[in-house]
């Protein structure tokens, strides 16, 4: 794992309200030394950019659980880009469609709006945290982000 | 984006006491223009739609009938993002579900009043052949279109909106011929959204209970409904049922009849059985010291609300295990999920199953009573002795106004919501599940519950923090949100470590 303290911006997208699952990540993201903002529920996708562009942030992790994420998350990639945070590591994770689709569609979806890693629901805080370890280091060798 | 508030010129003082007249016409005129559609509410029409609905189809009528029958009645959530999808949905949930009562959940843009992006997302909806929202967008669509979901289904239909602002939704729901709304200004203010004021949902709610009661004066009695499952994630029964009883004392000074409360399962069949006996219990209490004697106060049980497990067949286990669960509780009506709840919103035929599912074992349960069970009344008392002291404190700081004393206990931490969104709400209370499967609290913030209380919850949750070697505090609370979406395996292992004399290694 990169030693060096980096800074997360968390926060449930949309008009989604599951704060749960988010608070959990972020007290464990806290715990592994990183910095976190966290923005809470119904925030919407413009407030995660504006915050990380104020903080100099590391990564976003957007969390969905409401099945609207498909409508919210369209186009962040592009927000981070125009506000000039090219390579920003972008995650996504939770429920993230309405209906039972198979994950790999799924993630397929996401992946191609831009998102470096998408996190199946019910993932724990761990394996969160260990994506971000190897992708930092990733980074640091000049890669975009590590295998998956 | 969002709709604008209320014109100073219809804003009155805050209190619990029941909108008076000329001001509620005003509020109502106002309301109503902020979308095209609310111009086709007509409050003679809709009191004759009702009039014309079979009483079987009036979910008042219905949550009476049963509650004298002891019956516990089958509701699932279920909304799609277009009429055709919402009512072909409503019709599989009628028919192939056998659900007693039919909802209509709205979307996440329409609890939000975004009806502009709800507009977006029933174009995006029809262009990708599936529903892109989490539900029925009831604004946007009219009254005609609910009338016709209404006309499309044999039982009475209910509006499960999520919403602190239910002011519009209401109004074209109840027009064309729904029955039932679930929602309230508490419990959805400290629970569903992160900017609102308490104050501001409390005022959203009055609107909807006073036009209920116009309905009421006008004798059609509707049913009104609180979630005092609240954040859905372990609230120990006392602190849901300080909710219901505040949340029922507003709305029956409205002048509300038909009110039922709401309470997830902890899971814990003595716990829950418990809970359900005494929150109608303090309600009733509560009213009567007000002078309500006619309030009808049903209780509903949910499904379990925390994550749920990902494997079918342990979400199976979930859905019978509810049912039982409010059968032998005595609840008047459960409210179910699906087997799909881990994945996201079900298919109707997968929602349809977790009603039969639950409809069986209400059936296997249903003459089981635990009147009597020391453990049970043990409970019981022990839930009135949490429940008192809260409502008391939070009356007294209203000097007897439930409204008033809500918004100040909410700023003091009198009253406090586990895991809240709301930036209003302190959030420091921490429930978590005890060694012997029942839902205490591991921190009770700034709650005055009594000394004895607070120390019998501690000395409960350590006993299961030493079983299972986890740390005393916040880490508790933290596994028991997960713990029921574990696997089977984990949780219930079938390896056996066994030394020669057959005694656990």
């Amino acid at each position: 794992m990169s030693g060096r303290m980096r800074t997360i911006v968390t926060g449930v997208i949309g008009s989604d309200t599951h704060i749960v699952g988010n608070r959990i990540l972020a007290m464990a993201l806290e715990k592994a030394g990183h910095k976190v903002v966290a923005l809470g529920a119904l925030t919407p996708a413009a407030d995660f950019v504006r915050a990380a562009v104020e903080t100099r942030a590391d990564a976003i992790l957007v969390s969905s659980l409401y099945g609207q994420g498909e409508l919210d998350c369209r186009g962040f990639r592009d927000l981070c880009v125009e506000a000039g945070l090219e390579d920003i590591l972008l995650y996504v994770g939770g429920n993230l469609v309405v209906g039972k689709r198979s994950w790999e569609e799924t993630a397929q979806t996401y992946l191609e709006m831009g998102f470096d890693r998408v996190a199946p629901p019910g993932i724990r805080s761990e394996a969160v945290i260990e994506w971000l370890g190897r992708d930092f280091a990733a980074r640091e060798r000049g890669q975009r982000r590590a295998d998956p | 984006m969002n709709a604008p508030a209320t014109r100073d010129s219809t804003r009155h003082a805050l209190s619990e006491a029941r909108i008076p007249e000329d001001l509620f016409a005003r509020m109502r005129s106002d309301n109503l223009a902020r979308w095209p559609t609310g111009a086709g509410v007509d409050f003679e029409a809709a009191i004759e739609r009702h009039q014309s609905l079979p009483p079987h189809k009036q979910l008042a009528r219905v949550m009476r009938a049963a509650d004298a029958q002891r019956r516990c009645l089958t509701q699932p959530r279920g909304g799609f993002g277009t009429f055709e999808l919402q009512r072909e949905l409503m019709q599989t949930l009628d028919r192939d579900g056998h659900a007693d009562i039919v909802p209509t959940t709205t979307d996440s843009y329409t609890r939000n009043e975004h009806w502009q992006l709800a507009q977006k997302g029933i174009e995006e909806s029809e262009k990708m052949g599936r529903s892109m929202l989490n539900g029925y967008p009831m604004v946007n669509y009219g009254i005609e279109y609910a009338r016709r979901l209404i006309d499309a289904i044999d039982k009475p239909a209910i509006m499960l909106t999520g919403t602190t602002m239910p002011r519009l939704t209401g109004e074209i729901g109840y027009a064309a011929g729904y029955s039932g709304y679930l929602g309230s200004g508490i419990a959805y203010t400290a629970s569903y959204i992160k900017e609102l004021p308490i104050e501001e949902g409390i005022r959203n709610y009055q609107y909807l209970d006073r036009l209920v009661a116009m309905y009421q004066e006008r004798g059609v009695e509707l049913h009104r409904r609180q979630p005092g499952f609240l954040t859905g994630t372990n609230i120990p029964p006392c602190i849901a049922i300080v909710t219901c009883v505040l949340d029922c004392l507003l709305a029956a000074a409205q002048g509300v009849k038909n009110y039922g409360l709401e309470m997830g399962e902890t899971l814990h069949l003595v716990q829950d059985a418990a809970a359900t006996v005494v929150c109608r219990e303090m309600c009733q209490e509560y009213l009567a010291r007000r002078g309500h004697r006619d309030v009808f106060t049903p209780v509903t049980l949910l499904h379990w609300m925390g994550a749920w497990p990902q494997d079918d067949a342990q979400s199976a286990a979930l859905l019978a295990y509810g049912g039982t669960l409010a059968a032998i509780a005595g609840a008047v009506s459960v409210t179910t999920k699906t087997a799909h709840e881990a994945y996201g919103i079900p298919t109707p035929q997968a929602n349809a199953e977790g009603l039969r599912t639950t409809r069986m074992a209400i059936y296997l349960a249903r003459h089981i009573r635990l009147d009597g069970l020391p453990e049970f009344e043990r409970e019981k008392e022990l839930i009135r002795r949490e429940v008192r002291p809260i409502v008391d404190k939070v009356l007294e700081m209203g000097d007897g106004d439930a409204a008033i004393g809500t918004v100040r206990a909410f700023r003091a931490g009198v009253l406090d919501i586990p895991w809240s969104p709301n930036r209003g709400v302190q959030s420091r209370v921490l429930p978590a599940r005890d060694g012997d499967g029942c839902l205490r609290i591991v921190d009770a913030g700034l709650m005055p519950f009594p000394k004895e209380i607070l120390e019998f919850h501690e000395e409960r949750l350590r006993r299961r923090a030493e079983r299972d070697g986890i740390a005393f505090g916040p880490d508790l609370a933290v596994a028991s949100v997960y713990e029921i979406s574990e696997p089977i395996a984990k949780l219930l292992p079938d390896r056996w470590q066994l030394d020669a004399r057959g005694a656990s290694a």
